[in-house]
């Protein structure tokens, strides 16, 4: 408001003076609306030209209409397009049209017609919505009776209605996916689905018949283009149980997979994405999958080297802890003066296994109180100690 | 004349073909429907993730995907709302010099991700056709499938057992 004052100051200054140069700015830009003014005022008052006074038409009426009536034909056109730019003052210029053409530039209308009342007004309530927006469409003021408004508010005010607002046209609207609308297009879609089995409710049987699991990734995106390269990667997943593998297979099955296989969950895991296709990538994958399963089968010559580091679980036959403990109750039976034992009838007595569960137990387990205490007390009746 | 249906079967195999229909009273054959012999893939797990800069779009968005899945007789397992990200970046104002005055843009990104369970192959087509069709646009998708298998023939023995037996040859290295 203040940028209106002002200028209609300069504008009572500058009075029946010479005429300045039309500007072809403020001319057909006046209409726009109060913001391209806004930018132009600085403009316009920097040039000397009270093109601000478009900002408040109100307030500058009656200077303005006072100025034509008494104006030459050679009237800047700024001073026309205001008139044009209040529809009350455009009926003004029919009874008094100037000599030669109409100049009329903008595309103010010479006759203009009253707009038509919206569509909203003749709609029912009980209307079949999904006519109306049958697909997704842009926001129609006129075609949706709601009242909306949207926008920062004007200081002190509400925020802008729906009529003319860019905002409701930018965002994305889903006035074609109301509820009865979905309803509707689901019921048309249901032919074509079927139903799940209903042997495979829980995830438990699905593994069980159906052990191996494929992930795919789709993308969808808006861009220059539909195509993601990160779509051609396939990941399979298998639980090494539900395979057909013996003791030695598994566990050569598990040295050649290496970082793939997951001890805790048992599941074998191969992401392949060597090749450009995903179908390429699955076949590479079932592929792999097989040749593993069958060289796991084999017996290399080369396996029977295997040594104490090789090995994934701790085994007692044949090792140190076996050799050191007959060792020992060897020497204790000698000097016992007992008649010479031999290894395997040590082995098979019942303190010997004692003894080769607890030491198992706790490589293989760890250290837990149970396994301590078991270890204790076959220690204690292998060297027939009492406590 | 008699009017040929595919049962309704509980077992497996029957369920394998696809189109198979639960109407035993009035079977209504839809004619754009067409039923075919191969078996059908089961997708034991459907994890959409969806992205966009505006929450409001994404909620309405999820409001009308989880009642697509509901009519269309899905379920769905979870709806899941991971925190959004947001990047920022740091660039020079001015075209040449003025180093002190900078402006800071930064983007949104709001997720929401929609989990579904046990899904036939054509069940999932359809959903995703119809999903993905109304995205809205700014909005993009990522569908992760989990479909499940069985064991391939070619895994169910070891191949040394049927081959016939070769005299080995001894390998100079």
């Amino acid at each position: 408001m203040q940028l209106g004052k002002g200028s209609a100051a300069a504008f009572a200054r500058a009075g029946p003076g010479p005429s300045r140069p039309p500007s072809r700015r403020a001319g057909p830009r006046a209409e726009r609306g109060r913001a391209g003014m806004a930018a132009r005022a600085g403009w316009c008052c920097r040039a000397g030209l009270s093109c601000g006074a478009l900002l408040s038409p109100a307030l500058l009426c009656p200077a303005l209409l006072s100025r034509a009536a008494g104006g030459t034909p050679g009237t800047p056109l700024w001073g026309r397009a205001a008139f044009s730019s209040a529809a009350a003052v455009s009926g003004r210029e029919g009874p008094q049209p100037r000599e030669g053409s109409v100049r009329r530039r903008g595309r103010a209308p010479q006759f203009p017609r009253s707009a038509a009342p919206p569509r909203t007004e003749r709609m029912a309530v009980d209307q079949d919505w999904s006519s109306v927006y049958p697909t997704a469409a842009a926001f129609k003021p006129a075609s949706v009776p709601l009242p909306i408004r949207m926008g920062y508010p004007v200081k002190r005010g509400v925020p802008p209605p729906k009529e003319g607002n860019l905002e409701l046209i930018k965002i994305p609207n889903f006035l074609h996916l109301t509820p009865p609308a979905i309803k509707k297009h689901c019921a048309a879609l249901k032919d074509f689905c079927t139903e799940w089995p209903s042997a495979l409710d829980s995830d438990e049987k699905c593994e069980q018949h159906f052990p191996i699991e494929i992930e795919t990734v789709d993308y969808v995106s808006s861009g220059t283009s539909i195509r993601n390269p990160k779509a051609r990667v396939v990941t399979l997943r298998v639980k090494l149980s539900s395979l057909n593998l013996d003791d030695h297979a598994k566990k050569k099955l598990i040295k050649l997979v290496g970082e793939r296989y997951c001890q805790e969950t048992d599941v074998l895991t191969i992401t392949t994405d060597r090749c450009p296709l995903r179908r390429q990538n699955y076949d590479y994958g079932m592929h792999l999958l097989t040749v593993l399963y069958h060289e796991s089968w084999k017996t290399e010559k080369w396996e029977s080297e295997k040594s104490e580091e090789d090995m994934e679980e701790y085994v007692w036959e044949n090792s140190r802890s076996q050799e050191n403990a007959l060792d020992t109750l060897l020497r204790i039976k000698a000097s016992e003066n007992v008649r010479n034992v031999t290894k395997e009838e040590l082995l098979a007595s019942e303190v010997v296994k004692n003894y080769r569960n607890s030491i198992t137990a706790l490589k293989n387990e760890g250290e837990t109180e149970s396994n301590m205490s078991q270890y204790k007390e076959s220690v204690k009746k292998l060297l027939n100690i009492q406590a | 004349m008699q009017k040929q249906y595919l049962l309704p079967s509980s077992n497996l195999m029957g369920a394998r073909l696809a189109g198979s229909h639960g109407d035993t009273q009035e079977p209504k054959t839809n004619p754009l429907v067409s039923i075919s012999d191969e078996p059908e893939t089961l997708y034991k797990r459907l994890s959409i993730l969806v992205k966009g800069h505006d929450k409001a779009v994404l909620d309405s968005y999820e409001y009308f995907a989880v009642l697509a899945a509901k009519e269309l007789g899905i379920s769905v397992e979870k709806v899941d709302k991971p925190p959004k990200t947001i990047e920022r970046f740091t660039l020079l104002k001015s075209v040449h010099i003025y180093k002190k005055h900078r402006v800071q843009y930064e983007m949104r990104t709001h997720y929401m991700c929609l989990e579904l369970k046990y899904l036939t192959g054509s069940t999932a087509a359809v959903y995703l056709e119809y999903v993905q069709r109304n995205l809205p646009e700014g909005v993009a998708m990522e569908v992760k499938k989990t479909k499940i298998e069985k064991i391939p023939e070619h895994i169910q023995k070891p191949v040394w057992d049927t081959l016939p037996q070769v005299e080995e040859t001894e390998v100079k290295s």
